[in-house]
């Protein structure tokens, strides 16, 4: 008897279908599994009878070919285990309800016959639903997940022997049936755990961070150890616009490939807040490899990339972020395949001044040789800062302004004026793809960047007076039209360029030994 | 004195102390040509025998020659003791270099000269001294002198092009070895706007034994010595020491006495080894200079801004006292503190402390 059923695979961030066509003949018992599966898909035969057997069902000794077509994919991961079961129990004439072929089987077996979670569901629904598939048959763990899609039937299962019954009527259909839920309904429990009301003092870095979240400006905080650029970086995110349900979808895609998401939660509603180590591979950051994941700038898509110690980074690491700050996706080559994952993510570096991070402290002796310091500095090459608009300093707080009883701004005022500042810029840039300050092409700068004769001549006297290099120019522009922004300024005032040229510490090199 | 012989000793890497002894057996002998002088048995009992083996190997007429030749395409002129440019200050001191690789202005060499020395890693305080002393004594019209290292002698060199004033570098080691490399930019700039000084030819790398020797030179070329940050071991204490030996001043500036880049001067003015001084005009005066006043232009301020000027009165304080007391929101301040500084009222230092100019 042959049988064919409907599976899903991914490349990248895409589905592709997969047939499952199984076929039993007599003669000695084998089994074949063909279709280009790793390890993991071959495994599967041993899960799959195993999980036969313990769920009551018969495993006749036969000669068994599976194939996953189209033979010419790579398949990957356990995620075939559930549809080829089915497919066996179908061929052994154990369904005998043909309604299997209207459905998208995902699931992973255990050898007790239960259904386990399995990666990227999400996102293969999303593209099935685009090739106009419109049932699945998933594992319960994975329920939350596909609940907040619209428009396709969804069943959710414990265990092998459900969806036997399932298929063969024999239990109600809608007890399985995952129930949609509104995005807005769960967007609003939405809390961030850490808020800048919490950071005392650092008044010059919380305005720099405000810009940036205003403008989508990257961000390259300087400042000695245990100075606080990890907490100010950790509560940036909360200061970013809400995810909208496409961006939500979009980031909850890339977490469910990666197998980072939450299964209670099902999507992802905050900013993701990513912060690789400084040892962490070119691979494990640009995704890819031998079972290709999106890497930590993908996780990091819509929301906060956070490289703590950046010059410490290898260089080909940092070079790699080259891209994504441009393009805002990465795409991996691999002798194999070709993937390109989206990473669109805001920047927030931090270093410290120096190797021993005391250079230029008030109160802290600096041990590090000038050359090491040089050499330290240097490690930011040209085109890296060409991309990072906004450098602030971050010094030691003092004990005095630690216990300081006056209040700091909480993040949801700081947000409410980001909101304003990014309703601006969305209605500045209709019709473009540009929906920040911070993306402006160099045409898009030169129309909404217009000085006026006073500012042009700021700009002249800044340029002279203390020596910016060329390269700030734009930078500044940009920041300042951001910073007008936040002001409700439709023109940019001399003001707003004096604060945005104060954000270019290190092009005025008072960091040079 | 026999110029071709002279650079030929050299062109061989020879300590100043042998090259003077050579000499005198080449005058004794009236040797014209490298070929007998390295031939010469008087010569070769005088020299180690590497001396003699680097004699030796670079003993040929045609590459050193076109050595010659090179020297002069790259534009060093060499200055020899007899030579009218030779600066006298030098030429009389005990251990005077036979000669000097000079690129750029020579005229420098005989003006009135200080040299400005320190420590490698200034403190915000050094780092506003120097400028402050390096920018009024050039601007004065004194030449600074300085070892074109990291740290008081880039300032120094830096601040002095910036005024338009004139600065010389005395570098130890050859032309072709800028150290630090980093200061590569800055050597060039003064070749082209000052000068460039060294004993050594121009393929000769730096030692660790050959910094202490470009101190001489340097306090040797100088009128005074000003000190103005400097550690207690540090090498600036050679170029103290020079510059006694050859009965020339020495100044320092004091400093807090907790901070351990002030400790030489602080040291050194208790012992009566340097006078203290307390602003330009005090070495000016020393020498006859008058100090020109920068036009202290009437600078318009507005009300934030007179604020944060008079908060500055008090010393170098950071943004976040600024913000406290000032009372100006962060955006406001931000760009007042931008304006003010491009106006050259307040200088912005390291960890976004602000300070009078």
């Amino acid at each position: 008897m042959l049988s064919k059923l409907m599976s899903f695979g991914l490349t990248g961030i895409d589905g592709f279908l997969v047939e499952i066509e199984t076929d039993l003949v007599g003669g000695l018992p084998h089994f074949d599994l063909v279709g280009l599966g790793d390890t993991a898909v071959k495994e599967a035969k041993e899960r799959v009878k195993s999980a036969i057997r313990n769920s009551g069902f018969e495993y006749p000794l036969k000669h068994y070919t599976v194939n996953l077509a189209p033979a010419d994919l790579k398949k990957e991961g356990p995620v075939y285990d559930l549809g080829i079961a089915v497919g066996i129990l179908s061929a052994s004439e154990q369904i005998l309800n043909r309604d299997y072929k209207n459905y998208i089987f995902l699931g992973e077996l255990s050898l007790d016959g239960r259904i386990k979670k399995v990666r990227g569901v999400l996102p293969m629904l999303i593209s099935a639903r685009a090739l106009g598939y419109k049932n699945f048959i998933i594992p319960k763990e994975n329920e939350r997940e596909a609940s907040f899609i619209e428009n396709i039937n969804c069943y959710a299962f414990n265990t092998l022997k459900e969806v036997v019954e399932f298929l063969n009527r024999e239990i109600n259909r809608d007890d399985y049936k995952v129930k949609t839920v509104r995005f807005e309904d769960i967007a609003l429990l939405n809390t961030n755990k850490l808020d800048f009301e919490n950071v005392k003092g650092q008044r010059m870095a919380k305005r720099a961070l405000e810009i940036a979240a205003a403008g989508g400006h990257n961000v390259l905080m300087i400042g000695p150890p245990g100075s606080g650029k990890s907490m100010l970086a950790k509560c940036f995110s909360g200061i970013l616009p809400n995810l909208t349900f496409e961006e939500a979808l979009e980031v909850t895609k890339i977490h469910s490939i990666a197998g980072e998401l939450d299964l209670k939660q099902g999507i992802i509603t905050e900013r993701p807040f990513r912060s690789p180590h400084h040892t962490a591979t070119a691979v494990s950051l640009t995704g890819g490899g031998v079972h290709s994941k999106p890497g930590e700038i993908s996780l990091a898509h819509n929301g906060v990339l956070f490289l703590d110690e950046f010059p410490e980074y290898s260089r080909n690491l940092i070079e790699t972020l080259r891209q994504p700050l441009e393009d805002g996706y990465i795409t991996v080559a691999r002798a194999q395949q070709t993937i390109t994952y989206p990473a669109s993510f805001t920047l927030i570096a931090s270093m410290n001044p120096c190797p021993c991070g005391n250079y230029g402290s008030k109160d802290r002796e600096c041990t590090c040789s000038p050359t090491q310091i040089h050499r330290y500095l240097s490690k930011l090459s040209g085109p890296i800062m060409d991309r990072i608009d906004i450098h602030v300093e971050v010094d030691n707080i003092t004990y005095r302004e630690l216990n300081d009883e006056n209040k700091e701004e909480p993040t949801k005022n700081i947000k409410e004026r980001v909101d304003k500042a990014r309703a601006i810029q969305l209605e500045r840039f209709k019709g473009s793809k540009v929906f920040c300050n911070a993306k402006m092409s160099v045409p898009q700068t030169k129309k909404f960047c217009k000085l006026s004769p006073e500012c042009q001549k700021l700009m002249e006297t800044a340029f002279t007076n203390l020596k910016l290099s060329a390269r700030a120019h734009d930078r500044i522009l940009k920041v300042a039209r951001t910073i007008a922004d936040l002001a409700g300024s439709e023109d940019i005032e001399p003001q707003h360029i004096a604060e945005a040229i104060s954000y270019r510490g290190l092009d005025r090199k008072y960091f040079s030994v | 004195m026999n110029r071709k012989i002279l650079m030929f000793l050299s062109y061989a890497e020879l300590p100043t102390k042998k090259i003077e002894r050579v000499m005198e057996i080449v005058e004794e002998k009236n040797i014209e040509e490298i070929k007998p002088l390295v031939d010469d048995k008087e010569v070769m009992n005088l020299l180690s025998t590497n001396e003699y083996a680097s004699l030796v190997k670079k003993c040929d007429d045609r590459v050193f020659s076109s050595y010659l030749n090179n020297l002069e395409k790259d534009g060093i002129k060499v200055v020899t003791l007899e030579d009218a440019e030779y600066p006298d200050k030098l030429r009389y001191t005990d251990d005077a270099p036979m000669l000097l690789y000079c690129k750029g202005d020579l005229s420098l060499l005989n003006k009135d000269c200080l040299s400005i020395v320190g420590t490698r890693m200034p403190s915000n305080y050094g780092r506003f001294v120097t400028e402050k002393f390096a920018g009024a004594l050039a601007m004065a019209g004194l030449v600074v002198v300085s070892g074109l290292a990291y740290g008081v002698d880039s300032i120094s060199h830096r601040k002095t092009l910036e005024v338009g004033g004139k600065t010389i570098a005395v570098l130890g080691g050859g032309f072709n070895h800028i150290y630090p490399e980093a200061n590569t930019n800055l050597a060039n700039e003064i070749a082209e706007k000052g000068l460039l000084v060294s004993e050594y030819p121009p393929f000769a790398k730096p030692t660790k034994y050959t910094f202490p020797l470009r101190n001489r030179i340097i306090a040797g070329l100088s009128l005074g010595t000003l000190i103005t940050e400097a550690g207690k071991k540090s090498g600036t204490i050679h170029t103290k020491e020079y510059a006694l030996d050859y009965g020339r001043d020495v100044f320092a500036v004091p400093g807090n006495i907790n901070s351990l880049k002030s400790e030489l001067p602080n040291s050194l003015i208790r012992s009566a080894q340097a006078d203290c001084v307390l602003e330009p005009e005090d070495i000016l005066l020393k020498y006859n200079y008058n100090a020109k006043k920068e036009e202290k232009r009437a600078v318009e301020v507005n009300m934030d801004e007179e604020v944060i000027i008079k908060l500055l009165k008090d010393g170098e304080k950071d943004f976040d006292y600024l913000a406290q007391f000032s009372k100006l929101p962060v955006n406001i301040l931000n760009s007042c503190l931008t304006t003010l500084e491009i106006r050259g009222l307040i200088k912005r230092m390291p960890s976004k402390t602000f300070m009078l100019n």
